[in-house]
């Protein structure tokens, strides 16, 4: 939802003096710009940010949704992306209309549903690996921080995603995806298409996570992460 | 659509934060009863020292029996997360010193626990912390108090021992419109009676040697973080918002958003000053955690039952309890503290501190000491005791007089518990 999920890994690589950015997308964390509808219309944002700051080429780790930003932006100019990695994705990344509808105001139970569905059943009694955080309300928290239309247009963008198997045609980047086997938001099995239409790509279950895997798995994530960055 | 069902308060007060051991598949929470944690690398040392990894190191700052309970006691309360400390008030103290320092100032209650009144009125000066005491119940009086320097608003879910009932709603609204946070301590009430994040509250802590344990075993304490308080919203709180020498210039809003003030009192307090609880404590609050729906349903049974009877009765003066009608937070209670408005309370004896004095040597059942929300019932005379460092207008401002007697009430057999006051009050004027 903002930078802040990714603040272990950011500061893991930033001690191996890798050059990171956490992006807040419009309209989350701190960015005050209006909130985007399409995935498209996101990954050129990026790119405008990135063009602006002289940043040629970059590797890009998305989550979800930033998933999906990901592929476009691999596939849409693919020699500047070196490695892409997409934890908790599927294609199509279908949402539900009646959870569509209920998050056009932010609505506490879109957030609720989002919750209880982005957690593996054994992660909503928590176990947390980072000590004496509760993490399905951490969760709800930073959604309650979006602004009005954040969530709506955020699963909107991912409902409306299209042509992701010939999008993953294109990619020249290494490609790994980071899935959890017990998701119930992008169940691994709705990746396999996508795994199918990547050349080669690394493909990583962590047995027992749900969707939330950056909050559930820190270390497992961070320990793929760098197997992927290893050679970049 | 329909709401995901979440697990309810007694489910989760059993399991919430604890998996079965992965090596012997324990059942119940183990005691990791260690100063420190082997690292299998030194890369994965460096890697959870920088806080990229998650991980314990050391026992003052992180332990798993601890963090289990951390975690319970978040899920009990609605937070994001918690910290174990070695007493309620560690907790009040790491709860005010992560965010104040030099020339700040507090608005509390004047109706507070003695310890935590005069941690307030006579200790955090010395360190440039001020506080104002104030009636909650007059909104007027809140407002007046806040200065320029106010840094946090401080209440306690019912105040001890005349049982004052907070309007979380109308202060925090108070607090929020000058964008200060309202801390609660919720020992009296537990998140059993009331969960006070729901009603706008930002911080709670409890002691949680009362009725969270509830067998008079351990001393201990628990601060709750919601995740609701935007610190980015006032700069004055620079601990949270400023670059943190002590941590490579991390900025707390920034990296942690919703969790920046449990994660500097965990990196500063709990690591710098140390009141941290002992992993054996952490599994007693954990067992006493487990059974605390029953006991909280019993202690409030036989507390009724107990008010109904002393306030019938010829050698009491006066019985305060905001169940009473006479009580001035009765509506409030009504409203705020449907389940119960908790097991202590206090009441007048007819003819003053000689027949109080007396009334409480002649108990058998109830015992003579300073605690509350043990599961055996317990009685103290505040004035001589828990408030005794209070000055005359101090105790009168929290309703104290030389003739009152507070008790707590257990859960014994409630006709054991009435013949013993009935003997005792028989014997308190002869």
């Amino acid at each position: 939802m903002d930078h802040t999920v990714w603040t272990l890994p950011v500061r893991h690589f930033l001690r191996k003096k890798r050059d990171v950015l956490a992006i807040d997308l419009p309209g989350h964390g701190r960015n005050t710009d209006k909130p985007l509808s399409s995935i498209s219309k996101i990954s050129d944002y990026i790119y405008r940010f990135l063009d602006k700051n002289s940043i040629p080429e970059f590797c890009i780790v998305g989550h979800s949704m930033g998933s999906l930003i990901a592929l476009e932006m691999a596939s849409s100019q693919p020699e500047r992306v070196k490695a892409i990695s997409m934890i908790g994705t599927a294609f199509p990344m279908q949402v539900n209309d009646a959870l569509l509808e209920s998050a056009k105001n932010n609505s506490q139970i879109a957030i609720d549903i989002l919750t209880f569905m982005g957690y593996s059943y054994s992660s909503r009694i928590g176990g947390n690996k980072v000590p004496g955080m509760w993490m399905t309300e951490s969760t709800k928290r930073l959604m309650q921080r979006s602004k009005k239309g954040v969530i709506y247009k955020d699963l909107k963008a991912c409902s409306t995603f299209s042509n992701g198997l010939e999008k993953a045609q294109k990619v020249i980047a290494e490609v790994q995806l980071i899935l959890g086997s017990n998701d119930f938001l992008t169940p691994k099995v709705k990746a396999h298409d996508l795994i199918e239409n990547f050349d080669n790509p690394l493909v990583e279950e962590i047995t027992g996570s749900g969707h939330s895997l950056m909050m559930e798995e820190p270390n497992k994530v961070l320990d793929y992460l760098k197997k992927l960055f290893k050679n970049f | 659509m329909k709401k995901p069902k979440d697990l309810n308060l007694e489910t989760l007060s059993l399991h919430a934060g604890n998996k079965p051991d992965s090596d012997f598949g324990s059942r119940a929470t183990p005691i990791y009863q260690t100063s420190s944690f082997v690292f299998p690398d030194s890369e994965t040392a460096a890697g959870i020292f920088n806080n990229e990894m998650a991980g314990h190191v050391y026992s003052r700052i992180t332990n798993p029996t601890n963090a289990v309970l951390e975690e319970r006691i978040s899920s009990l309360e609605g937070g994001i997360g918690a910290i174990s400390t070695a007493s309620g008030q560690a907790a009040l103290c790491l709860a005010i010193t992560t965010i104040l320092g030099k020339n700040s100032h507090i608005v509390a209650s004047k109706s507070l626990y003695g310890g935590s009144h005069n941690l307030l009125e006579y200790t955090l000066p010395r360190f440039g912390i001020e506080t104002t005491f104030v009636d909650f119940r007059k909104p007027k009086s809140i407002k007046e108090a806040i200065k320029k320097n106010t840094g946090l608003i401080f209440g306690e879910t019912l105040g001890n021992p005349g049982l004052d009932v907070l309007n979380i709603e109308l202060v925090s609204n108070i607090a929020h419109k000058k964008n200060l946070p309202l801390l609660v301590d919720s020992t009296f009430t537990t998140p059993y009676l009331m969960k006070p994040f729901d009603h706008g509250a930002d911080l709670v802590f409890h002691s949680a040697t009362k009725f969270l344990s509830g067998h008079g075993v351990v001393i201990g304490g628990l601060l709750i973080d919601s995740g609701r308080f935007d610190w980015n919203s006032n700069k004055l709180f620079k601990t949270l918002n400023d670059p943190y020498k002590g941590f490579h210039n991390m900025k707390f809003v920034d990296e942690f958003g919703p969790a920046a003030f449990i994660n500097r009192a965990r990196k500063e307090g709990a690591r710098d000053f140390g009141a941290c609880m002992s992993p054996h404590t952490a599994f007693l609050i954990l067992q006493g955690l487990e059974t605390l729906s029953l006991r909280m349903e019993r202690h409030i049974s036989n507390t009724r039952k107990i008010v109904e009877f002393l306030s019938g009765h010829e050698e009491v003066k006066s019985v305060s309890y905001p169940e009473l009608s006479n009580h001035p937070d009765y509506e409030i209670a009504k409203k705020i503290l449907p389940k119960g408005c908790g097991a202590v309370f206090t009441f007048e004896i007819k003819g003053g501190y000689e027949s109080g004095k007396k009334f409480i040597e002649s108990l058998n059942i109830f015992s003579h000491l300073a605690n509350v929300g043990d599961a055996k019932s317990l009685v103290i005379h505040p004035a001589s005791t828990t408030h005794h460092r209070m000055d005359y207008a101090s105790l009168k401002k929290a309703g104290i007089t030389d003739k009152t007697v507070r008790l707590s009430v257990g859960i014994e057999d409630i006709n054991d518990l009435i013949e013993d006051l009935e003997e005792a009050l028989k014997q308190a004027n002869r």
